[in-house]
Parts: C-alpha cells; sequence; structure tokens
C-alpha cells in the first residue's frame, strides 16, 4: 500500500479543499504550533476510524460554519488515493447545515471505497476496503502521535500480535494442537485396552493413579511457575519504569531533603530574628540604654545631699553643745562649792521649810525675811524653774531634721548602683550585640530562604521533566525500589526451585511413561497402538520445538533488521545495539545494550526514539516481505527530543531510506533574524530529496477566534 | 511621725497627659479597650496606655525637654493605674514584667527637678508639694515625648509601625560616657 495523495475539505482548520500528494519515500509536511500539523494526522486517523461513524461537528471548519446563512450546507469529506496492486480510494464525508446562527444539524455520512484494479471503477464499503488493503493490526505499526506511542511492545501482547501478523507460526499453533490431540486420543487408547488386559490390569491401574498424581503435580507446580513469572514479570516492569526514573527519584529525595532542611533552617532563623522590639524596650529595660548618665546625676545628687545634711546635723549639734556648756558654767557657786542639785530638797520638803521658816537640811530658823529663808525661796523658785526648763528643755532637743527622705534616697542610689548600675551600663553593648546576631540571623533566613525557594524551583523543573510522573510516585518509588527488588528476587528463588519441581515431575512423568510403554500388552493389536501412540508424540514433540524456534528466528530478524536502521539512524553516533528480548512470560522488550553487554537502562530521547523507530522500520520491512506489500509509515512529531544536529542527521537518512514515511513536523523551521518570523531552512531543506510541504495558520487571523484559523499549504518542493 | 516614703507617695500618684495625645495612645495601645491580651490580634504596638508614657517620658527625659501641660484640668486626662502598679500585669504572650522601670524614672525625676530636699527634710517644705514637683517634671517629659511621637506621626502615619521604630528613637540617643562610668563612683556615705 502505498498513499498517493490526500484530499482534506473544511475538516477543522483545513477550510475549502487540501491536497497533499505523497512522494514514495519522504514526504515532509513541516508547521510550527497550530498550523494543523496534528490534524493533517487526525483527519487521516478519522479516515481510518472502522470503529465509529464520527460525524461530530467538531471537526467541521469553523470558518465554513461561520461563513454559511442558516439552512445552507457543506460538506466534510477527507479522500485518500493510494495504491495496492492497483489504485485505491476511500473517501469519508459527511454534510453539515447551519440550523440556526450557533446550531448545525450533521447528517449523510459516508464512508465509501473506489477500487479501480478493474478496468472500471468500483465501489466497494469504505471500512470492507481498508480493512482489506489496510488491516488495523498493520496501522497499528503504521501511524504513530508523538514520541511516546513509538514503544510498540511496551505492552505484554504485542509480540503474540507482531508474531501472529507478521509471520509463518500461526500455523504452527494449528499443527501443535492437533498432534497435541492425536497422541492424547492415542494414549486413551492404548491405556483403555491395557485396563482390559487382565494380566496388566493391577500394573495399570497403579500407574494410572501414579500417572493421575503426577499431572496434579505438574498443574499445581505449573500454576504456581506461571504465577511466580507473571510476578517476576510484574515486578521487572515495574523497577524497570522506577529505574528509568531512579534518576529522577534520587534527584527528587536529594531536592526534598534539601527543602526539608530549608524549612527548618528558615523557621529557625526566622524566631532568631523575629523579636518585638517595643516590648523588649521595656520588658528587658533596653530603654535604660542612655540611662547611666540620668543615674549618674542622680547619684551625685543624692551624695551631695547626703552630705549637706550629715554636715547641717553637725553644726546643729555642735552648736547645741556649746549652748549646754555656756549654761553650765554660768550656775557654778563662788568659791568652787558645788551647790545641791536643784532638785534636793524636792518642791514639797522646800515649801513646808519655808512655811514652817526651819531649815530642815541645817536643823536652823530661818525665819521670813532673813538670808536664810530668801536662800530657800530662791532655791523653790529655782525647782520650779527647772521643771519647767526641763519640759522645754525636751523640746528642744528634738532633731534638726524632722525627716528622713534623704536617707531614703541615699538608700536607693545605693541601690541602683553596683551590680545594678553595671547592668545597666552593659546595655548598650548587649543591645547592640544583639542587633548584630539578629541581623546575621536575617542573612541566613535570607539565604535559607532563597536555598529554599531555589530547590523548589528545581523541584518544579524535575517535575515538569519526569511528565507523567507526580510528586507522590517520585516519592514513592524511590521507598518502592528496594521492596521491589527483594520481591523479585524471592519470586526468583521460588521459581528457580519451582523449575527444578517440575524437571522432578517430568522425570516422574517420563519414567511413568517408560513403564506405561514397558507394559507387555498380550494383545498384538494393543502392541500396535502403542507403537502408534509412541509415533504421535515424538511428532507433537517435533512440532512444539518448531515453533519455539521459528519465533526465535523471528526475533533474531526483527533484531537484524532493527539494528541496521539503527546504526543508519544514530550515523556518527554512539547507539549501542538493539535487542529484542523474549520474556518467560511470552512477551517480548526492546533494549538497548552497549557492546561491552551493559544494558543501557535508560537510553535518551534521541537514543530512545531511534531505537523504537529502527523497530518500526524493520516491523514495516517484514510486513513488506511477508505480505508482499508496502505500507507507509506516518509520523506525527516524532522528533522533539532531537536535537538540531540530530534531526539533521535523521532526515538525510530518512530521506534515503527505501520507504514510503509522511512525518509531519516542526523541525526545519527557525526564527529568521530580521523578522524574527518563523521560516524553512532552506540550506538544510536543499539536502533533501524528498517532498516537501509547509502548512501555517493564513494571515490575519484573530488569536482568540478560531472562526477566523484556516491552513494553508504551499509545496515546497 | 510615721515613716512615709517619698517613693510611695510619688507612685500613689496618677500621672496626666493631654487629652489631645488620646488618639495616639488609642492607636498604638490597648488603651481603653479592655483586657491587654488582645494587643497582636490588634496590630497594638503596646499593652496598658502607660507603655507609651514610659516611652514618651524617656524621650523627653533623653532629649532633657520639658514641656508644661495645659493648665486647663479638663484638657488633661491620667490613666486609670497609678504608678505603682506601671510594668507590674503583663498577661500577654511572651511580655514579662518590668516593675524596676518605676524607679528609674523615679531616680530620673529626683535627679532633675528642683527641689530644696534639706528644707524637705527640716520639714519645711511639704512632702505633698515635693511630690507635686515630681510630678510635674515627670508629666513634661511625657508631654514632650507625646509631641515628639505626634509630630512623627503626622508626618508619616505608618512611621511607628515600622518595627524598629521606638528602638531606633532611642537608640539615636547617647548612650553613656564611658569615661565617666569608669570613674570611681563618689562615696555614698
Amino acid at each position: 500500500m502505498i498513499l498517493k495523495s490526500i484530499k482534506i475539505k473544511n475538516f477543522r482548520s483545513y477550510y475549502g479543499e487540501k491536497e497533499f500528494t505523497f512522494a514514495k519515500g519522504l514526504t515532509l509536511i513541516i508547521g510550527d504550533n497550530g498550523d494543523g500539523k496534528t490534524t493533517f494526522f487526525e483527519a487521516l486517523e478519522w479516515l481510518f476510524d472502522t470503529v465509529t461513524d464520527n460525524k461530530s461537528e467538531y471537526n467541521i471548519s469553523e470558518k465554513r460554519k461561520s461563513e454559511l446563512n442558516v439552512g445552507e450546507s457543506d460538506e466534510v469529506n477527507v479522500s485518500l488515493v493510494f495504491d495496492h496492486e492497483g489504485e485505491m480510494e476511500l473517501e469519508k464525508k459527511f454534510r453539515f447545515e447551519k440550523t440556526d446562527s450557533n446550531a448545525v444539524l450533521t447528517r449523510d455520512y459516508k464512508f465509501t471505497g473506489y477500487d479501480s484494479t478493474c478496468s472500471e471503477r468500483v465501489s466497494r464499503d469504505g471500512k470492507q476496503l481498508l480493512e482489506a488493503c489496510f488491516d488495523s493490526v498493520i496501522r497499528k505499526y503504521c501511524m504513530f502521535k508523538g514520541e511516546s506511542e513509538l514503544n510498540v511492545f511496551d505492552n505484554n501482547t504485542a509480540l503474540k500480535t507482531l508474531v501472529d501478523t507478521f509471520s509463518n507460526i500461526r500455523q504452527f499453533e494449528d499443527y501443535v494442537t492437533l498432534t497435541e490431540k492425536f497422541e492424547k486420543d492415542s494414549d486413551a487408547v492404548v491405556t483403555k485396552e491395557l485396563r482390559n488386559d487382565k494380566k496388566q490390569a493391577q500394573k495399570v491401574k497403579e500407574l494410572e493413579e501414579k500417572r493421575t498424581r503426577n499431572a496434579i503435580d505438574i498443574q499445581n507446580v505449573r500454576q504456581d511457575m506461571r504465577n511466580q513469572e507473571q510476578a517476576i514479570s510484574d515486578y521487572s516492569t515495574s523497577i524497570e519504569k522506577l529505574e528509568q526514573n531512579q534518576e529522577a527519584c534520587e534527584a527528587y529525595q536529594d531536592i526534598k531533603k534539601r527543602i526539608e532542611k530549608k524549612r527548618a533552617d528558615q523557621s529557625r532563623f526566622k524566631a532568631m530574628s523575629t523579636l518585638d522590639y517595643n516590648a523588649q524596650l521595656l520588658d528587658e529595660y533596653w530603654i535604660l540604654r542612655s540611662f547611666p548618665n540620668v543615674l549618674m546625676e542622680f547619684q551625685k545628687k543624692i551624695s551631695a545631699l547626703s552630705r549637706e545634711k550629715r554636715k547641717q546635723d553637725k553644726a546643729e549639734t555642735e552648736r547645741r553643745a556649746i549652748e549646754k556648756g555656756k549654761k553650765e558654767l554660768a550656775d557654778s557657786l563662788v568659791g568652787g562649792a558645788t551647790p545641791l542639785p536643784w532638785y534636793v530638797p524636792d518642791e514639797g520638803t522646800m515649801q513646808e521649810m519655808i512655811d514652817e521658816e526651819i531649815c530642815k537640811v541645817c536643823g536652823r530658823p530661818a525665819s521670813k525675811g532673813s538670808e536664810a529663808y530668801n536662800f530657800m525661796v530662791n532655791k523653790l523658785h529655782e525647782f520650779l524653774l527647772q521643771t519647767q526648763k526641763k519640759a522645754e528643755k525636751s523640746e528642744e532637743e528634738k532633731p534638726y531634721f524632722s525627716n528622713n527622705f534623704i536617707d531614703e534616697l541615699n538608700r536607693l542610689s545605693n541601690q541602683l548602683g553596683g551590680w545594678s548600675q553595671k547592668e545597666i551600663v552593659k546595655l548598650a553593648t548587649d543591645i547592640s550585640d544583639r542587633l548584630e546576631l539578629i541581623q546575621n540571623r536575617k542573612r541566613d533566613l535570607d539565604k535559607a530562604t532563597k536555598d529554599l525557594q531555589e530547590a523548589e524551583d528545581e523541584k518544579a523543573r524535575l517535575l515538569i521533566q519526569t511528565q507523567g510522573l507526580s510528586e507522590d510516585m517520585l516519592d514513592k518509588g524511590f521507598k518502592d525500589f528496594k521492596g521491589m527488588s527483594e520481591r523479585k528476587n524471592r519470586a526468583e528463588i521460588r521459581l528457580t526451585e519451582l523449575k527444578h519441581d517440575m524437571e522432578d515431575l517430568e522425570k516422574i512423568k517420563s519414567q511413568i511413561d517408560s513403564e506405561f510403554d514397558a507394559i507387555e500388552p498380550s494383545n498384538g493389536t494393543v502392541k500396535l497402538y502403542q507403537r502408534v501412540h509412541s509415533t504421535l508424540k515424538y511428532i507433537m514433540g517435533s512440532f512444539i520445538n518448531a515453533k519455539e524456534r521459528n519465533i526465535d528466528e523471528f526475533l533474531t530478524m526483527l533484531e537484524k533488521e532493527t539494528n541496521t536502521y539503527f546504526e543508519k539512524l544514530n550515523e556518527n553516533d554512539f547507539r549501542g545495539e538493539v535487542r529484542i528480548i523474549k520474556r518467560a512470560d511470552g512477551s517480548a522488550r526492546i533494549q538497548l545494550y552497549s557492546s561491552n553487554g551493559t544494558l543501557i537502562s535508560n537510553p535518551g530521547g534521541a537514543q530512545r526514539t531511534t531505537m523504537y523507530m529502527s523497530v518500526l522500520f524493520a516491523i514495516s520491512n517484514i510486513t513488506t516481505l511477508k505480505r508482499e506489500q508496502d505500507y507507509p509509515l506516518i509520523f506525527d512529531a516524532p522528533t522533539s527530543s532531537f536535537g538540531e544536529f540530530k534531526e539533521e542527521v535523521f532526515y538525510n537518512i530518512i530521506d534515503n531510506i527505501d520507504k514510503q514515511c509522511i512525518i509531519v513536523t516542526k523541525d526545519l523551521l527557525e526564527i529568521d533574524k530580521d523578522t524574527k518570523e518563523k521560516k524553512l531552512n532552506q540550506e538544510k531543506l536543499n539536502q533533501l530529496t524528498c517532498l516537501v510541504y509547509q502548512i501555517y495558520k493564513a494571515p490575519n487571523y484573530s488569536p482568540l477566534d478560531l472562526s477566523t484559523i484556516q491552513t494553508q499549504i504551499i509545496r515546497i518542493k | 511621725m510615721a515613716a512615709e516614703r517619698l517613693y510611695d507617695s510619688w507612685a500613689g500618684r496618677n500621672a496626666q497627659w493631654e487629652i489631645k495625645y488620646e488618639d495616639i495612645i488609642k492607636t498604638l495601645c490597648d488603651y481603653g479597650k479592655g483586657e491587654s491580651s488582645l494587643r497582636e490580634a490588634r496590630g497594638k504596638l503596646f499593652g496598658a496606655g502607660y507603655e507609651l508614657y514610659i516611652m514618651a517620658f524617656f524621650i523627653g527625659l533623653y532629649f532633657n525637654q520639658r514641656k508644661p501641660l495645659l493648665a486647663d484640668n479638663t484638657k488633661r486626662k491620667g490613666f486609670g493605674q497609678p504608678i505603682q502598679y506601671w510594668g507590674n500585669i503583663e498577661s500577654r504572650m511572651g511580655r514579662k514584667a518590668y516593675p524596676k522601670i518605676r524607679e528609674y524614672i523615679f531616680a530620673a525625676l529626683i535627679a532633675r527637678t528642683d527641689i530644696d530636699f534639706i528644707a524637705l527634710e527640716k520639714g519645711d517644705v511639704t512632702l505633698r508639694k515635693v511630690v507635686d514637683m515630681l510630678i510635674q517634671t515627670m508629666e513634661e517629659y511625657a508631654n514632650c515625648g507625646f509631641k515628639f511621637i505626634k509630630d512623627k506621626i503626622e508626618d508619616d502615619p505608618n512611621y511607628f509601625y515600622k518595627e524598629t521604630a521606638f528602638l531606633e528613637v532611642f537608640l539615636s540617643f547617647e548612650a553613656n560616657n564611658q569615661e565617666e562610668l569608669d570613674e570611681e563612683p563618689e562615696s555614698l556615705d
């Protein structure tokens, strides 16, 4: 099947009718994002859709729809002309009618094929024609959207489908089934006959019991083996996936740890650099930073006051002492004799002596007017005076300072001095130290915040790079890896044990079979049956072996073809070797190995893409070989992971591969330095011999209005 | 005569301030709103109103500028708590009491008020008169401080919402004269 041309009419951005013709080799359709590349691919997909009768309004050109008046109609039509032992055509279309300013009705869906192999063009059912020329299995290996779909071996049934479709092994399946049936039937006949042989009946019965037990054992072990194989396969798939992302997982763990640490740092530094300065001024007495001078003023003042007070107190005391001395001097007697104290005799005695005019001290009379009488009167007078003075004196001896406030202040001054004072003096240094510390912590905080942001950015970048893997999976994947490997190991050990068990059981089985064979039947016919059965068993074995060998040969061939393309696609680059590994569960995996036998578990994007493409080319080649028909390969943007150089090499090689290939891509576009607009890289295009179309949005479109978008195509070469 | 202490007489008083500063006190403190535990939630810088008064007082003190209050009693106001409770009760999270601040304020007032203490000692001047003078000094310093704060706010209403605003004011005053400090303090006996 070779595609010759396609017409796309009113299909989404393909307004009106657009036609592409295809080369036998490479056809490139180049356009930028939104220019209609994927729409081209999807137009083909729509045409090849044999499952649904899709006449969705979604596929109608918005521009065409907007132009229609109510009641007017037009059609969406995709038709493909191709060669398949003669020219064929497939046409899929439906009509759409505007029923309202916003609504359209779609109808008259038709999928028609035209066969021109005979002299006249014959109309056929489109679905049938398509399945006859380009069946869905082959389509699966021919059309690829994006890079991620290229791995055709990503599911367990892929190999079987491939083998069934592209090799003759399928026929072997029938032979194997047939010979197995023969063997079983003949065995049943022999056993039945032997059972009836009276001589051997007992022996046959024993052997049959053994055989039944053995068969059950074998069945159990086989089931167990299958389970273990399945488990190993599942674990391997998971581990493989994890391995592919191991680097990402490790990087994630690393980033995660960093983020955790930086978060902790951040909150620690935040706590250390946050301070309620206003509270600090009061609670920690920072407000007293400039107080030492005031305090000293206070202390000096109190000290002076205290001195002054003592000075005045002392002066007063001295004055009083002098007063007292003067008085004492004035009171002394003539001749130096010491007079009796003023209080001897007392007031009553004195009054009595005066009244009686007798001095009772010396016993002599002291008549009124006498000297002695006057003396006594004076003495009494003095007594009364003294008594009065005494009362006065107590008042006079009252302290000079009636209050003690200065002493109170002095105590306060002492209290605020000494250690307390040192604390206040130290405040200035303490505050400045503390502020410096906070500044440093703030710097640390800024750095931690910056680092945290960087780590978060890095994480975001990582998550973008590992698209399809959630953060949770990255996190879990790392933890799962170990457990998964362990479980896989356990399953492998168990499988080995089971294999040994199976070998033993097989031995027992063949022993039982030998014993059966060794039974000498009494009847000659039964002997003949026995021989027929042995022959059929032998034939069955041969077919089983042949089937296995054929699969191996098919894979070897596929691998060889693949490597031929892989070598071409990776000219002048490291490539390694592609191996298609058949696994215990019957599935296959494409893997890349270095020439020294090391598995390259996580090849780069371009390497992976070329690897899968090589397999596709190889499959396509084998298809051609087996079906004696060529099939096109159609790719939508398969090279997004390629660098510019790789891209150039890739197209040069594809250009020279003898295979119809249609690639829709935005490669080979570059930005014009002067106009800043995208244009084709003519230099690179000139190196290619293939057919090249450029598709682009017709100018003057509104970025917001879909109905202004239409794809234009130009054939460049 | 009962041994009445000067400090106690002073601490039993209520310092007054001009009513025109009430808005500032209400803005920056939990003043007049009841319990002070909601300071953080209200975005207040201080708890009780006296905290801002202490700020204002020390600002006036360090500037060594006094500003007499308006004589009109109707234009003045006092806090609910006499000085003796200032700095005592601090129920808010992360804060602690700072009762010693009162003694420092008192010492500053003694140092900066021109009082004839000898006359006081002799009983020639009444205690009440002396305490009046101390309170006056206190009010005048604080009044000056309040004016300073109000001026700043008038220039920039958010001035004091910068976390270090008050600290910076206090850092702008000279800390202390190291030479003087190193001097042997005068004998106090």
